[in-house]
């Protein structure tokens, strides 16, 4: 128990030390001059040039360079942007909880919706109703994000007005960033109009978590029915049915655990795909998310922005990732490392 | 068990999704007290002194702040504003001007003022700009282009206090146009008090960042890419008059909570929704999440005409879409070259897939409703023949490769400057020039414009004021090329000097001559390709009451209501 | 007089054909490889099917309805866009785009990937352990970022998309081949060849290829959708392929401009896109199942 945890923080460490070579190495790869790729300031002469090297240590070797850096991000001290002149920590720190509020909802969609329907799928397998399920899961599978969430724009704002298309909340409310999480905000701000700004909120996420949601719930539902099916044909269901056991008996003593085991680990390249959607979502809904975020950045060139913008969703992808892997370690040691379900 | 659980919360967050949808009408009555402006993209500073595109303008001049003079958005004359009268002198060069006295500046999180608006607000304003010894020349940067490119701190020779609410500037020269400057967008009056109080704190680029003025609204918030939020200014001094005239003359000495109870012009919130895709605007405002939208692309234009709900309002421009050479780099700087070049596209066709005819044909800079428009003015005609010889004969040869500037945000003038670049490029291919588009975001795109960086550009210009000299001055004399506004990067003498002569006179056939020489002129040197002069068109629903189309600058908040 | 045969015919179909024969016999398989095939013989034959040129504009024919609206014409079966080239000959351009640059970063990633994943199922202890956790690691990290990174550095264009999503792509194809070789080195057959004397480029050529060929077949279905999506969100974000260059994604954002007054400008290629990734999810499903099949009996 302890030596896993103990494997899976050394790995932990690892890979952000290598992100952090990643990330510090970018400062040279990006077209352009270094000193100005990193600070944003064209120096007018030589000698503010070599003021501003000394200031930014970039007259020391790389090796100097790099722990300075490191440094740097321990501490908070993580630059400016170029383009809106605020620390970038502050501007992460709005724009990260965005994203991980709207891929968390999307997530619990997928939960809630694509495990139940991917177990009665996987029960009821090659049944009319399954192959309805399965057919519609396929279908939500393939709409590119991005035009899903037009479509659901077209549908849903433009046609029916049920929804809003854009942002998070009104901008009308004036809700002070507490948690970043808006529902909590809103709930944790003193304005008068409370309950309608809780609304407003809600409506606001409707249409982007459904977005998002929609395809990790298909991914979902096709990997729960593959698991169930693959339960289904082990030999200890046969011994339970050669036992005598209803088919209810069966499913929640001998199914319902042992299909929800491989799914796990699945979850982990789920989050990706999920983070990855919810980035370009966000930049159709004006989602104030770091996707969109780093989206404006990029076409921006607004270096120092990705840098860290490129390290802080990484480090927040791969900490979900580590964290799922070790808990479906933790739950089930008897499985090998890393082995997974498949679709 | 876990079944039970997975229904009871799939259950309420299908009742919260519900009831979100059916409070619409309740909550109109809180929506009322907001206005909300899908703008097009980010100011660049709160100073509308120190940058000439609309976007600054719009979020700042008319919203945050007030200049001494005014142009009636109706009839385009100047009209009073924080100066109440104005005396010219018979030289025409000393102008007295009166200010209105009990005009407070804003109080908000970051300032307080001890004193109403006098004098010294008015000379420091117009210091900043015009005296490099100012110490807040230099502060963000010590450019402001809209006074460079007419040079006019040059020609101020003083602004003096006589006493606290009167002010004189005196001229070196006689210059017809000085009031209309003055009621420009850029001539905004800034807070002294603040200015001073923010060296004393050691932040003077402050002053431009977060805001101070005297104007209907006053700034709270900004977030880059997202937002401007504006509250409303209790003390405006234009509610305030309103008052005056219906209470009567003792209300001077009102307490500021009964002020507060009589702005009856103001909505509380004024809020900036910055969207750049004009599609998403529309789509916005059709669902009722902005109220206004700036710029509605021109292939919007009928489903707005369409829709009960929306209004669009309409007027023709002041403004110029053209297409200009960088003419210190060779071969631009020959001006054959521009006028092969200019021969080889149809303008006609561009107006018509670009503006889709919302937009008349340019021929010189200036549109019909300038007063000095000249009707039978020389304009280029469409030649490929002819501009495969001219270029023959300056020596480029076929395959010349070259790049259009495109610039990335709508305008009036070009509502959709890549695809009238996708339009040339065609066109130059024709006559073996190879185009490439470049293309940055708009505050990228202008600074690399502005170091030369480009071949030619398609971009415009929308006037500040009626005056002639606001289209020709800032887009191609000398005094523009550092200043950023003259995109062709040129410069002649000959054009200098007919400008310098026309504002010399109060004339107007005098004038109207001189500028037809100068139409001339730059027919002859061509260095840039004028090609329409477009309608200005705004969008919005119709709860709104009290909106109207500026044509000289940026889009004006105070006194619109939300009704419903 | 009837023929008579001594030995009753017997006919042993390879593995392939027991699957193709499986995969037949489902009609939504097959409809899916017809849907997929047409998009191949439109990427293959554009010049041929296409009646215009991709990048050609028509001044005159700006924004005509498609040919099943009332106003729209025969000439153009999908109308135009804002500046009047001929949608239908956009889309074929786009798939030919679209689908090829998708087929060669699969191609592509699968062959580094392969070679990776192999050296890493062969190799043992503290390299091994290394190789692994750092491409399990690298594997969470979002394409899309791995996409505006290469942007930054390389600038905007298809080819830097697609260097972006093979990067991205290459970490499954050594996962899944690494836990391929790694159970099949502990074989029989396996050890049969190792006690043969067989040496491991020998053992990788001769007994695990052969074996992975349907594995690979079946992620590389899966990484091609993937692949589709990404290269065209890329488009659609206008980080890779630029206008005027007829990319699927281009294609739907050079179309939100004129939404409103033309939505088939949007409706189109994104249906294309749909169906694209739609018929080879349909496939690549019936593949699997096949195999799973075959395997099971």
């Amino acid at each position: 128990m302890i030596q896993i945890l103990v494997r899976y923080c050394t790995l932990f460490v690892l890979t952000l030390l290598v992100l952090t070579i990643i990330s510090f190495s970018l400062a040279y790869l990006f077209p352009g001059d270094t000193l100005e790729n990193l600070t944003g300031l064209v120096p007018q002469n030589e000698i503010q040039r070599a003021a501003l090297e000394r200031q930014f240590k970039l007259e020391q070797s790389y090796i100097f360079q790099y722990i300075y850096y490191l440094g740097n991000l321990l501490t908070g001290d993580w630059g400016y942007s170029f383009t809106s002149g605020l620390p970038l920590r502050e501007e992460v720190g709005i724009a990260m909880p965005a994203t991980i509020e709207l891929a968390t909802y999307a997530m619990l969609m997928a939960l809630f919706i694509g495990i139940p329907l991917g177990y009665y799928a996987g029960i009821r397998s090659y049944s009319t109703s399954d192959h309805l399920i399965n057919s519609a899961s396929i279908t939500t599978y393939s709409f590119p994000v991005f035009w899903f969430a037009l479509l659901l724009i077209l549908i849903f704002s433009l046609e029916l007005d049920l929804a809003p298309l854009s942002g998070r909340i009104s901008l009308i409310y004036d809700i002070e960033p507490v948690t970043g999480f808006i529902l909590f905000d809103v709930l944790l701000s003193d304005i008068e109009n409370k309950s309608l700004a809780f609304k407003d909120a809600l409506s606001h996420l409707a249409l982007p978590t459904v977005a998002i949601g929609a395809i990790t719930t298909a991914a979902m539902i096709r990997i729960t029915r593959r698991s169930v099916i693959d339960v289904k044909h082990r030999p200890y269901i046969a011994a339970a049915v050669s036992r005598g056991l209803s088919s209810w008996q069966i499913f929640f003593r001998h199914i319902l655990r042992n299909a929800l085991l491989p799914i796990l680990p699945l979850m982990a390249i789920q989050i990706t795909t999920l983070i990855t959607n919810a980035m370009i979502v966000e930049t159709l809904f004006s989602w104030p998310g770091i996707g969109n975020w780093l989206i404006q950045a990029i076409y921006q060139r607004d270096y120092p922005a990705l840098r860290i913008g490129m390290m802080a969703v990484s480090t927040v992808v791969i900490t979900l990732t580590i964290l799922v892997d070790l808990f479906n370690r933790l739950i089930d040691p008897s499985r090998e490392k890393y082995e997974r379900a498949t679709v | 068990m876990s079944h039970g659980l997975v229904k009871r919360l799939s259950l309420c967050l299908c009742t919260a999704l519900l009831v979100s949808s059916c409070a619409k009408q309740n909550k109109q009555a809180f929506y009322n007290t907001g206005i909300i402006y899908c703008s097009e993209s980010n100011p660049v500073t709160f100073n509308p002194q120190l940058d000439t595109s609309s976007t600054t303008s719009d979020a700042s001049s008319h919203q945050l702040y007030d200049r001494l003079l005014d142009f009636d958005p109706g009839s385009g004359r100047i009209v009073p504003s924080l100066a109440s009268s104005w005396l010219v002198s018979d030289d025409g060069l000393t102008y007295t001007f009166q200010l209105r006295k009990d005009v407070w500046f804003h109080t908000t999180r970051y300032f307080e003022p001890s004193r109403n608006f006098n004098a010294d607000d008015v000379i420091f304003s117009i210091d900043r700009w015009r005296l490099r010894s100012h110490p807040y020349h230099y502060v963000s940067g010590g450019r402001y282009p809209y006074f460079e490119s007419i040079g006019l701190a040059q020609n101020i020779a003083s602004v003096e206090r006589i006493n606290g609410y009167r002010v004189e500037i005196t001229l070196k020269r006689r210059d017809s146009s000085f009031l209309a400057n003055l009621a420009t967008d850029f001539a905004v009056v800034l807070s002294e008090e603040y200015a001073n109080q923010l060296v004393q704190a050691g932040t003077p680029s402050k002053i431009d960042e977060f805001p101070i003025g005297t104007g209907p609204f006053k700034f709270d918030s900004y977030r880059k890419d997202h937002f401007i939020k504006y509250l409303r200014h209790n003390h405006y001094w234009r509610t305030q008059i309103l008052k005056d005239d219906e209470v009567d003359s003792s209300a001077a000495q009102v307490s500021t909570k009964q002020r507060q109870e009589h702005a009856p012009l103001l909505v509380e919130q004024l809020i900036f929704d910055i969207t750049p895709r004009s599609s998403l605007r529309l789509a916005k405002l059709m669902t009722g999440e902005c109220d206004a939208t700036a710029f509605p692309a021109q292939t919007e234009l009928e489903v707005i005409r369409t829709k009960d709900d929306l209004i669009l309002a309409e007027k023709p421009g002041l403004n110029i879409g053209f297409w200009a050479f960088n003419t210190q780099r060779p071969p631009f700087d020959n001006p054959d070259v521009r006028r092969a070049l200019a021969a080889a596209i149809d303008k006609n066709t561009l107006l018509e897939a670009v503006y889709f005819d919302s937009a008349t044909r340019a021929k010189t800079l200036l549109p019909a409703a300038s007063w000095a428009f000249q009707n039978d003015a020389d304009d280029t005609a469409y030649n490929p023949v002819l501009a495969r010889k001219l270029l023959a004969n300056a020596g480029v040869a076929p395959g010349f490769s070259m790049t259009i500037w495109a610039m990335p945000v709508e305008r009036a003038y070009n509502p959709n400057a890549t695809k009238m670049a996708e339009l040339i490029q065609r066109y130059l291919r024709d006559v073996g020039v190879e185009a490439t588009i470049v293309s940055y975001d708009w505050a990228t795109f202008r600074r690399h414009l502005q170091e030369g960086l480009h071949d030619s550009v398609l971009i415009g210009w929308s006037a500040d004021n009626g005056d002639p000299d606001n289209f020709y001055r800032p887009l191609l004399s000398c005094g523009a090329i550092p200043s950023g506004t003259n995109r062709a990067m040129w410069c002649n003498d000959d054009y200098d000097n007919l400008l310098n002569k026309a504002i010399q006179t109060d004339d107007i056939e005098e004038r109207r001559a001189i500028y037809k020489q100068v139409n001339r002129l730059l027919y002859e040197r061509l260095p840039l390709v004028p090609i329409a002069h477009a309608y200005r068109y705004q969008a919005y629903r119709n709860e709104l009451e009290g909106m109207t189309i500026n044509p000289f600058g940026g889009v004006r908040f105070g006194g619109v209501e939300k009704t419903l | 007089m009837p023929q008579f045969s001594l030995y009753e015919e017997e006919f042993h179909p390879s593995p392939w054909q027991r699957t193709w024969a499986s995969f037949k016999d489902s009609h939504i398989s097959m409809l899916g490889l017809i849907m997929l095939a047409l998009f191949v013989v439109c990427a293959l034959f554009a010049p041929i099917i296409t009646p215009y040129d991709a990048v050609e504009q028509n001044i005159d024919g700006l924004l005509i309805p498609p040919s099943w609206l009332a106003n729209g014409s025969i000439s153009h079966l999908f109308g135009t866009d804002a500046l009047g080239r001929d949608l239908f000959t956009r889309i074929v351009y786009g798939c030919r785009t679209t689908l090829g640059s998708a087929f060669i970063t699969v191609v592509l990633a699968m062959l580094v990937g392969v070679s990776l994943g192999t050296l890493a199922g062969m190799l043992k202890g503290v390299r091994s352990s290394i190789v692994n956790h750092l491409l399990d690691a690298l594997m969470a990290i979002p394409t899309l970022l791995i996409a505006i990174i290469i942007v930054a550095i390389l600038g905007t264009g298809l080819v830097n998309s697609m260097w972006a999503i093979t990067l991205a792509l290459i970490p499954q194809f050594v996962h899944h081949t690494r836990s391929f070789v790694r159970a099949e080195m502990k074989k029989d057959y396996i050890v049969a060849s190792k006690l043969d004397g067989a040496s491991k480029w020998q053992l990788f050529i001769h007994s695990i290829l052969p074996n992975m060929t349907e594995m690979l077949v079946v992620q590389g279905t899966l990484a091609l959708s993937i692949a589709v999506i990404d290269i065209s969100a890329l488009g659609f974000l206008n980080l890779g392929a630029q206008s005027p260059l007829p990319e699927l994604g281009v294609i739907l954002a050079d179309g939100l401009d004129v939404t409103y007054l033309a939505p088939w400008n949007v409706a189109v290629p994104g249906m294309a896109i749909f169906f694209i990734v739609l018929s080879i999810n349909i496939v690549g499903d019936g593949l699997r199942s096949s195999l799973r099949k075959r395997v099971s009996y």
